[in-house]
């Protein structure tokens, strides 16, 4: 109990003077228990002020402090830092709000205001006598930083971390890195391939010694929080010796019986089960799909390097902070949507674009040439709810119209795909002469300086249509060929018809199927179902899981600057929650009482942070209070049945006391 | 006189104390590196300080900025200059800068202000309020605006009488009127530019009619009457100051133009006007608002269900360009524009006129380096060098771009353009040592 | 003593540090003037205000009870204005029990520049706890 006290009521220079008898305020409080010393002044937060405390404080040993003043928010800081000048702990300041909440709100009423500041300042009394010293809470922060998934953003933030000298490993599930960018041919705004920043990115990883590049590897378990997580990782084998000869290799892999679809390609063509992606493909050696492989053993017989006896292994990863880089999936449309997996010649965009990339001379899909291609825009974004558009009902039994019903859940907008496919269409058309490029589409999304992109496809001479919002685009035989039909905005609702030899699906951004990495750590996930942030523009790459920071498109569609800028941030994020080895958190906690306590887990329930287990003290069952998680919200107080939860300097007594001074003069 | 010049050496040179450069400033500062912060107008905040509501979520910029703002300005490894201006860098080495910054005087000793507001009391002196657009007044002796930080008051020298009033009622005497420019000398390891934009000047546009129509205004005008800290408590055209109920948005106001210079798309536009639709259909429930628009750009996340949300609400959307704008004898404006969707020319009759004005690159940014070249893009845009990998990297190195500096952009892309502003100056001076 | 018709009734505010107490601030910062009878006590989240502390505010002599919270401005989780409806739904069945007017306990959500709202809603619980208070006395 605080039993030396010392009170500074402010003037503020009249701002409170004025209307608060500050002189009457004084006189009220002076002989208030524990009050040791009172005093009025002009500025408390003058420098003369702030010096004259801190000589009052040590030469009478105060162990309580009070200011009434202007707003806490002002001055709080100022003031317990005139407190820990004077080597007095700072929880045993306390702030009197007599400006905002008192002067100036009842400058129509000084009688009032003066007595409303004389129980504040009384309020404010009772809780410094109750006050104690309190130290923030330490715990250690190991400073290493996991990052999952090496695409684009997660090899950058990866490169950005090592330089600020912060230890990385970085964990990649499949067993090439690069991510959706290393499928990629040339790219808006640089004239560099895909391929080609892959490979620079991953140049500058294998030249950093603190970077730890693990490939078919997956993160099965974690444990531990902010500061202190521990990851085990499961990785794959490659089942190739890393020594190998890239000659025989290439024998073995025509020598492999076995062909699957080649997922690299959108599965367009098919791949062995030995296999890589493409020949600077990092790694840069293949790799056995062991789902597929029959072990048939051609490969062995040509190469030495292929190693069957390899084995999976767990490793435990010990780090402060982790980053998420985990990416999305394309939008891959249902059967029969706009023709797919219906018409032979309807493909996705990131089918297109690997189309474009691996042919030569002509573009041929399916071995025929292809001149006339029609993009249809927005499919599996900007869905409308329910499906009750009649146009459904038309397609059923006919199997020489698709369905173009566009209802579904993913209402957002994918953001990159307006942009990506114009490009690809001016990429096509400059590689293969004679293409006629028709854009269904349902308005142009070409935002900032992409425009300009827009803008030399219509010189190009591309033409673009634009569909009503409720009358989408109709893919339909005639006569063999496929068609593709759109009653026209742009024309005052003319129907116009296109021959397509090709049909490209512009397809979206959804949030990656296999997820499992997001669940173990529990990472929340908006309406949209990617991983969300806090707070888009306070926080937009922190989680409410401490330590664990978001980055790229598993946040929700980008563009690849985007994905790169949201990865720096992400990783300054991160470094700063393990950058100086340690984490102070402000020690205002909840407390639980042992001895009330029977644990009956509502407060574990209450809790947003996942800070309270239950424990075991001596041989009773009760909860228990992580204090590194632990936020002070005070979520699980109320509901305790037996009362038994306090938070610091916000305690029963505490707030009773201010209550009870506060009502003083009411009965 | 270099003589003369204060010294100092921080860390990082922040440049523009916006939303941008502040989050760049703290988040270097959070990571242990000492920033100097130049902002050339009186408080920082920037634009977004003065915002009403933001997309898509509708929480209130106040709320989001002053806490930012707070932290910034309390952050001890922080060094804030408001009125102040970079004059010129130049490289010396690889970690080294050096910055000749003027401080402007404000002829008030900020450490003693209070904030008290009796000198704007005494204040004899009304002129208009640059911060409300002119909506009303404010004295010669002023603080900029109620949430500015710091929160001291300036003296308008050029419109100040030297009465005297100011400094006989203010209780610290703060006043001082023989402040005069102090010049700095400051050595730096790092830059960053987060020098924001500007609105578009729609007095560029004549058929549009703004400064000639009282009744034609621009979307930052709106805002300002739609926040919280706004100059009225209510919506009102400044013609008559009748409370408008058939406003009309006119969308790509000096962007996606040639015929101004300006072919690029200003990214923000479409979305702060559905914003501002869905704030007037709430605060004039009668009204009807009509936005005319080329393409809606709600491209971010959450912005295409916000935009479902305002034509949920009623606001009313027309797909077409405005060709000419004219005004009746009652101030109601005639809007003449082709609907597309009808394949007409129309007319159509507004009470207010708000043009969403584009975003437009901000002059200073050309002259900061005499010495070493700053690349400029075609549309003087600070030059991304490195837009896919390093996308804060510039053409000189160790100078980074945080913001909209580097082309239009929203609020929470301008947050993480500064993170990785940020992430990359921290890992230029960490790897340089 | 004063005159009744310049008598207001005696609030108790639990505003939270981060979101609703600026907004009170702000109140004062535009002179948006309210009765000084209305007292704040800020904790850090309106979701771990206890009933208890609610129901000693009446036995020691408040009139009314209001809680400006943090709503979905909340930096601790979405949960928190759900958390502080069934804070005030409890403490509304212990009034009930003590036979306390249910009514004379508020809630609003304050945002952090809700000032004219919180003015707003104090005087009108203000009026309500007077217009109460002279029927039942």
């Amino acid at each position: 109990m605080n039993s030396k006290i010392g009170v500074y009521i402010c003037h503020c220079g009249g701002n409170i003077s004025d209307y608060v008898n500050v002189e009457e305020v004084k006189s009220a409080i002076a002989d208030e228990e524990g009050v040791f010393l009172a005093k009025t002044t002009m500025f408390a937060c003058s420098d003369a002020t702030q010096k004259e405390m801190v000589e009052d404080i040590k030469t009478n040993e105060l162990d309580g402090l009070v200011v009434a003043s202007c707003s806490p928010k002002l001055h709080l800081v100022t003031f317990r830092a005139v407190a820990e000048r004077a080597e007095l702990n700072k929880y045993n300041y306390v702030h009197a709000n007599i400006r905002e909440q008192v002067s100036w709100a009842h400058s129509d009423d000084k009688a009032g205001a003066t007595a409303k500041a004389i129980q504040l300042v009384k309020s404010a009394i009772a809780k410094v006598r109750l006050a104690h010293s309190l130290d923030p809470i330490v715990i250690p922060s190991k400073k290493a930083v996991a990052v999952i998934g090496a695409g684009v953003a997660g090899m950058r933030a990866a490169i950005e971390l090592a330089d600020m000298d912060c230890p990385v490993t970085l964990i990649e599930r499949e067993h090439f890195v690069g991510g959706r960018v290393s499928q990629w041919d040339i790219l808006f705004t640089t004239n560099q391939t895909g391929k080609e920043l892959v490979t620079r990115l991953y140049d500058a990883i294998i030249s950093r010694e603190n970077i730890t590049l693990l490939t078919g590897a997956e993160v099965v378990a974690s444990s531990g929080s902010i500061g202190d997580y521990t990851l085990r990782v499961k990785t794959t084998p490659r089942y190739i010796n890393e020594m190998c000869d890239p000659g025989n290799l290439q024998k073995a892999i025509d020598a492999c019986p076995v062909e699957v679809p080649d997922e690299f390609n959108f599965n367009i063509t098919a791949r062995k089960a030995i296999y890589h992606n493409f020949p600077s493909e990092y790694p840069q050696y293949p790799v056995i799909d062991i789902k597929n492989c029959t072990r048939c053993g051609e490969c062995e017989k040509i190469c030495k390097s292929v190693d069957f006896s390899q084995e999976g292994k767990l490793v435990d990863i010990k780090v402060g902070s982790i980053l998420m880089a985990t990416g999305f999936d394309p939008y891959t449309p249902s059967d029969g949507e706009f023709g797919y997996g219906q018409f032979g010649n309807v493909i996705t965009l990131p089918q297109f674009k690997r189309l474009v990339d691996i042919n030569d001379a002509t573009l041929k899909y399916r071995g025929q040439v292809i001149k006339n291609i029609a993009y249809i825009y927005c499919v599996g974004s900007r869905q409308i709810e329910g499906s009750e558009s009649s146009t459904g009902e038309e397609t059923r039994g006919d199997g020489n119209i698709a369905s173009h019903d566009i209802s579904g859940d993913n209402r957002y907008c994918s953001r990159y795909c307006c942009t990506s496919v114009i490009h690809a269409a001016i990429e096509a058309s400059r590689k293969f002469h004679g293409l006629n490029n028709y854009h269904f589409t349902r308005g142009i999304r070409t935002y900032g300086k992409q425009e300009l992109l827009y803008s030399e496809s219509l010189k190009n001479g591309d033409i673009y249509l634009q569909s009503y919002e409720d009358d989408p685009p109709v893919v339909y035989l005639e006569n063999g060929d496929t068609m593709v039909k759109i009653n026209d905005i742009m024309t005052g609702r003319q129907e116009v018809s296109v021959k397509a030899d090709l049909v490209v699906l512009v397809t979206g951004m959804v949030p990656r199927a296999d997820n499992s990495v997001g669940s173990l750590f529990k990472i929340p996930k908006g309406r949209d179902n990617f991983f969300n942030e806090i707070h888009m523009k306070l926080r937009p790459v922190e989680t409410v899981i401490d330590g664990i920071t978001i980055a790229g498109a598993c946040q929700g569609p980008k563009n690849i600057t985007e994905s790169v800028s949201s990865a720096l941030s992400a990783a300054t994020k991160s470094f700063s929650y393990v950058s100086k080895g340690e984490l102070e958190l402000e020690p205002i906690i909840a407390v639980i009482d042992g001895d009330l306590c029977s644990w009956c887990g509502l407060c574990a329930e209450a809790c947003p942070f996942d800070a309270i287990s239950m424990v075991t003290k001596g041989t009773k069952e009760i909860a228990g209070i992580n204090n590194s998680i632990c936020k002070g919200c005070g979520m699980c107080l109320p509901v305790c049945p037996v009362n038994a939860i306090n938070l610091t300097a916000y305690s029963d007594r505490e707030l009773e006391s201010m209550i009870d001074a506060l009502a003083e003069q009411m009965k | 006189m270099t003589e003369e010049k204060k010294k100092a050496s921080y860390d990082a040179l922040v440049i523009g104390g916006g939303i941008a450069g502040g989050e760049a400033a703290l988040n270097m500062a959070n990571n242990g590196f000492t920033v100097l912060l130049i902002e050339k107008d009186l408080s920082i905040g920037g634009k977004m300080i003065h915002l009403s509501k933001v997309f898509p979520t509708l929480d209130c910029s106040a709320c989001i900025t002053t806490p930012k703002v707070s932290e910034i300005s309390r952050h001890p490894l922080i060094t804030i200059y408001t009125g102040s201006e970079v004059r010129n860098i130049n490289r010396l080495s690889d970690t080294l800068f050096e910055a000749d910054i003027i401080k402007h005087p404000r002829y008030v000793t900020e450490e003693d202000c209070t904030g008290c507001q009796l000198c704007e009391q005494a204040c004899p002196v009304v002129v208009s309020d640059q911060y409300q657009f002119g909506f009303v007044g404010r004295k010669a002796a002023y603080i900029p605006f109620s949430i500015a930080s710091p929160r001291v008051a300036a003296i308008d020298i050029e419109n100040c009488t030297l009465c005297g009033a100011c400094e006989k009622a203010c209780p610290t005497k703060c006043i001082d009127f023989t402040q005069q420019s102090i010049e700095y000398l400051v050595r730096v390891k790092t830059v960053i530019i987060a020098t924001g934009f500007n609105l578009f000047d729609p007095l560029k546009i004549p058929r549009f009619g703004y400064g000639r129509y009282k009744n034609v205004i621009t979307a930052m005008e709106m805002e300002r009457q739609l926040a919280p800290t706004r100059p009225f408590n209510t919506v009102l055209r400044p013609g008559d100051g009748k409370v408008p109920d058939r406003l009309a948005y006119v969308l790509c106001t000096g962007s996606r133009d040639v015929t101004i210079g300006n072919p690029i798309c200003s990214q923000i536009c479409c979305m702060y006007s559905i914003k501002q639709a869905q704030l007037l259909m709430g605060a004039l429930p009668m009204a009807d608002v009509t936005i005319y628009y080329i393409n809606i750009r709600s491209f971010g996340k959450g912005f295409e269900e916000f935009y479902d949300q305002a034509k949920g609400m009623g606001v009313n959307f027309v797909k077409g360009k405005i060709g000419l704008i004219s005004e009746k004898e009652n101030g109601n404006l005639i809007l003449r524009y082709e609907d597309v969707n009808a394949n007409t020319v129309k007319e159509a009759e507004h009470d207010l006129v708000i043009l969403a004005t584009g975003v437009v690159s901000n002059p200073d940014n050309a002259s900061f380096f005499t010495n070493n070249s700053l690349k400029l893009d075609p549309f003087s845009f600070i030059c991304q060098t490195d837009m896919l990998a390093s996308p804060a990297r510039t053409s000189i190195e160790g100078v980074f771009v945080a913001g909209t500096a580097s082309g239009p952009m929203d609020i929470p892309d301008s947050i993480l353009s500064a993170g990785a502003a940020s992430s990359e100056a921290m890992s230029y001076i960490i790897s340089k040592q | 003593m004063s005159l009744p018709e310049k008598r207001n009734a005696r609030i108790l505010v639990f505003s939270t540090e981060k979101i609703s107490d600026p907004a009170i601030d702000m109140a004062g910062l535009l002179k948006l003037h309210y009765p000084p009878t209305v007292y704040t006590i800020a904790v850090p989240c309106s979701s771990g205000i206890k009933p208890r502390w609610i129901i000693r505010a009446y036995e020691k002599g408040f009139d009314g009870v209001f809680i400006a919270a943090d709503g979905s401005d909340c930096t601790y989780g979405e949960t928190c204005t759900e958390k502080t409806g069934q804070i005030v739904s409890r403490t509304h069945q212990i009034m009930k029990e003590k036979k306390i007017d249910p009514a004379r306990l508020r809630m609003a959500a304050i945002c952090s520049v809700c000032s004219e709202a919180f003015v707003k809603q104090i005087k009108s619980f203000n009026q309500y706890l007077l217009q109460s208070l002279s029927t039942s006395s």
